[in-house]
C-alpha cells in the first residue's frame, strides 16, 4: 500500500487518482474490460437473444410472449443507436437493460399468451437472464475511455426514440395477433401505417417511413449495421447497385429532364405486393403484414446493409414515387461543400446516395434520417433551411 | 459510398444532345422511366374498376358515371369470371381508363412546359397524379366501408360518412396536388411563370374531374340511399 501511495509523485493525474483508490483497482481485476468492441458485441448479441425468444413465442407452441421482451428491444436498440454516447458511461448504459428486467418483473403476471399454454414462468425466467447477463455485465465493468462529450443532432434523438418505440408497437401488435389470434390491434397499427406514409408524409417530407418508421428499417440500422458476418449476397451486381444514382436530380439550372427518379427494381417490387393486395385480397389477413414484414427481415440479412431498401423493397416503392412531389426536403448547400476527398455524409447515408453530386437539396430517394446533417464536418453544407447565397442564385436562374 | 458507384455520374450513354451538363443515366432508366408511369397511372384508375353490381351505383355517384360505364363496358367486353382473375381484370380494367386520363392530362401539361419530350411529360403527370390516386383509393374505400356498416349504422351517420367525410379528402388531396405540381415542377426546372401556368392546368383538372361527377352530392344521395335500403334488405346486409 505503502509503495503505491509513493508512485503518486508522478505527474500523470490518473495514476494519481488510482494508486488513491487501491478498491477499484482490485475490481477491475476481477470485473471484464468493456472494449468499445465488447461493448457493442455484449448489447447486439443481448438484443439478438431477445430478438430469438421473441420469434420463439410468436411462431412456436410456446406461444407466449413476456411484454419485457418489448424492452428488450428498447435497451438493445437504443444502447447500439447511441453506442458512442453510452460506451464510456457503462452504468447508464447498465440502466437501460435495468429498465427492461424492472419491466419483465413488473409485468410477470401479464404475458401476451394463449389460453392454452402454460409457459409464463419458462419464457419470464429466460427474458429476465437476457436483461439481466449484458446489465450485470455493464454494471460491473470498467473501460479506460471517458464518457464522450459529443452531443448529438436533437432530432437525430427524437428520430432514435421514434424508430425504436415504434419498432416495439410493430412487435407487439404482431404478437398479439399470432399468439392471441387476433388481428384488431395489427389491423389498426397498419391502417395507421399507410394512411401515415402513403397519404400525408411523403407529401410533406419526402420518404421519411424509410428513416423513421418501418420496423425494418430499425432492424437493420441498430442490429444488421454493427453486425460483419458474410453476408449470402455480399455484393449487388453492378446494374443494380449503380440505380442508386437515380433521382440525382437538379432544383436549378440545367437539369435532365430524362432522369429517372427512382431504381427501377425498386419499383419492380411493387408489382408482388399489389399482386397479393389487390388481386387476392389479404389486407384483412392477419398472417399477411407478419409475411410481407418478415420477408423483408430475411432479406436484409442476405444483404448489406440497407441494399434492401435501396433497390428492392416493395413497401417503399410506390411511397418512395409518391415523395417526388414532396413539400421540403434536406438542403444541400454545394457553394459551402469543401469537396472532401472522403465525404462522412455519403460515406454513412443508407441510401448510398452521391450527395456532392446534388444540387441544392436531396433527391427523393432521401430517407430524412439527417444522419448526413449529423456527420457532414462543415455547419453550412446539408441544412434544414436554404442558405442565403443558395436562395439568391435559385431565384435567379429561376427567372 | 463504393467507388464504382461514384464514379459512374455523370453517365451518359443516350441522347447526345443534352450532354452539355450532368446526365443522370442510370441503368434500366427506361424500365425505371415507364414503371414510373405504370405505377401512378395504375393507381389512379384502379378505384373506378373494382365495383361489383352491389357497389356500381354508388360508385356511378362518387366518381363520374362516365368513368365508371367506361371500366364496366371493358369488364362486361372481356367477361372473365373467378375471383380473383376478376378483381385484378377490374383494376386493370380501371387502370387502363386512368391511363387515358393521364395521357390527355399530360398532352396539355406537354404544351405548357414546352421543356421535354411528351413521355417525360406523361411521366410528370402521372407521378403529380399520385395525391388524386391515394384520393380514389380513399374514397371507394370509404364507399366499400360504408356499405359494410350499413345494416349496423343509422342513416345519418351513413350520410355523414357518404356525403361529407369524402370532402375533407378531397381539399387535403388537391392541394396535395396542387403542392405537388409545383414542387416537382421546380425539381425538372420548369420556369417560373410556367409552373403558374401548370398549377392552373392542375386547377382545371379538379375542376372538370368535379364538374363531371365526383363526390355524390345530396340529390343523388336522396335517390341513392331508399335504392341501398332496399338492396341491403334484399340480400341481408352484404
Amino acid at each position: 500500500m505503502a509503495d503505491l501511495i509513493q508512485t503518486v509523485d508522478v505527474t500523470d493525474g490518473q495514476k494519481r487518482r488510482r494508486a488513491a483508490k487501491p478498491k477499484s483497482e482490485a475490481r477491475k481485476k476481477l470485473a471484464p474490460e468493456i472494449t468499445s468492441q465488447r461493448f457493442i458485441d455484449l448489447n447486439k448479441y443481448a438484443l439478438i437473444a431477445g430478438l430469438a425468444i421473441y420469434l420463439a413465442g410468436i411462431f412456436t407452441p410456446i406461444k407466449t410472449m413476456q411484454i419485457g421482451v418489448l424492452f428488450i428491444f428498447w435497451a438493445g436498440f437504443i444502447s447500439l443507436f447511441h453506442q458512442k454516447f453510452f460506451f464510456g458511461r457503462l452504468k447508464l448504459a447498465s440502466l437501460n437493460w435495468l429498465l427492461a428486467f424492472a419491466v419483465t418483473c413488473y409485468s410477470y403476471d401479464m404475458p401476451i399468451t394463449s389460453a392454452e399454454t402454460d409457459n409464463g414462468f419458462l419464457v419470464w425466467a429466460i427474458t429476465s437472464a437476457i436483461c439481466l447477463i449484458p446489465f450485470a455485465l455493464l454494471f460491473t465493468g470498467w473501460t479506460k475511455t471517458r464518457p464522450s462529450k459529443k452531443k448529438r443532432l436533437r432530432i437525430v434523438n427524437f428520430r432514435i426514440i421514434v424508430q425504436t418505440s415504434l419498432f416495439m408497437l410493430w412487435a407487439f401488435v404482431t404478437a398479439w395477433a399470432m399468439i392471441r389470434d387476433d388481428n384488431g390491434y395489427a389491423l389498426m397499427y397498419w391502417a395507421a401505417f399507410h394512411v401515415l406514409t402513403t397519404a400525408i408524409l411523403p407529401f410533406l417530407a419526402g420518404r421519411v417511413m424509410c428513416g423513421w418508421i418501418c420496423p425494418n428499417a430499425t432492424f437493420q440500422d441498430g442490429l444488421l449495421k454493427f453486425m460483419d458476418y458474410k453476408r449470402i449476397i455480399p455484393t449487388l451486381p453492378k446494374w443494380i447497385d449503380e440505380q442508386s444514382n437515380s433521382a440525382a436530380m437538379n432544383v436549378s439550372g440545367p437539369v435532365d429532364t430524362r432522369a429517372p427518379f427512382m431504381p427501377a427494381t425498386l419499383l419492380l417490387a411493387w408489382i408482388p405486393m399489389f399482386l397479393c393486395e389487390t388481386v387476392f385480397d389479404l389486407t384483412k389477413e392477419a398472417w399477411y403484414p407478419v409475411a410481407f414484414m418478415f420477408g423483408l427481415y430475411i432479406l436484409s440479412v442476405m444483404m448489406p446493409w440497407r441494399k434492401l431498401c435501396t433497390h428492392f423493397c416493395w413497401l417503399s416503392s410506390y411511397r418512395g414515387i409518391a415523395s417526388h412531389t414532396s413539400l421540403w426536403r434536406i438542403r444541400f448547400n454545394p457553394s459551402s461543400c469543401m469537396d472532401c476527398k472522403t465525404c462522412p455524409p455519403e460515406d454513412n447515408c443508407p441510401f448510398y446516395i452521391n450527395i456532392s453530386k446534388q444540387d441544392n437539396e436531396m433527391p427523393a430517394t432521401c430517407c430524412t434520417c439527417f444522419t448526413c446533417v449529423e456527420t457532414c464536418p462543415f455547419p453550412k453544407v446539408l441544412t434544414y433551411t436554404r442558405d442565403k447565397d443558395e436562395k439568391a442564385r435559385l431565384r435567379e436562374e429561376a427567372r | 459510398m463504393s467507388e464504382s458507384v461514384q464514379s459512374y455520374v455523370p453517365g451518359a450513354d443516350e441522347d447526345p444532345a443534352s450532354t452539355q451538363h450532368d446526365v443522370y443515366t442510370t441503368p434500366m432508366a427506361k424500365l425505371a422511366r415507364a414503371l414510373e408511369i405504370f405505377i401512378p397511372g395504375y393507381m389512379f384508375g384502379k378505384s373506378w374498376g373494382i365495383a361489383n353490381e352491389h357497389t356500381v351505383e354508388l360508385f356511378r355517384a362518387e366518381f363520374p358515371t362516365f368513368l365508371i360505364d367506361l371500366c364496366e363496358g371493358i369488364k362486361a367486353f372481356v367477361g372473365v369470371e373467378g375471383e380473383n382473375l376478376g378483381r385484378l381484370v377490374s383494376t386493370s380494367t380501371g387502370a387502363v381508363v386512368g391511363f387515358m386520363v393521364i395521357f390527355v392530362l399530360a398532352a396539355v401539361m406537354h404544351v405548357v412546359m414546352a421543356d421535354r419530350r411528351y413521355i417525360d411529360s406523361v411521366r410528370f403527370a402521372a407521378v403529380t397524379l399520385i395525391p388524386l390516386a391515394v384520393m380514389n383509393g380513399t374514397l371507394s374505400h370509404v364507399l366499400q366501408t360504408t356499405l359494410e356498416n350499413f345494416t349496423s349504422s343509422t342513416v345519418e351517420s351513413i350520410t355523414t360518412s357518404a356525403l361529407d367525410a369524402p370532402w375533407q379528402f378531397f381539399y387535403m388531396f388537391s392541394a396535395f396536388y396542387l403542392l405537388g405540381i409545383w414542387m416537382l415542377g421546380r425539381r425538372t426546372g420548369v420556369k417560373r411563370y410556367r409552373r403558374y401556368s401548370l398549377v392552373g392546368v392542375g386547377v382545371g383538372f379538379l375542376a372538370l374531374y368535379l364538374a363531371s361527377g365526383l363526390m355524390i352530392m345530396p340529390d343523388e344521395w336522396e335517390i341513392l340511399l331508399p335504392q341501398l335500403m332496399e338492396t341491403m334488405q334484399q340480400t341481408g346486409g352484404h
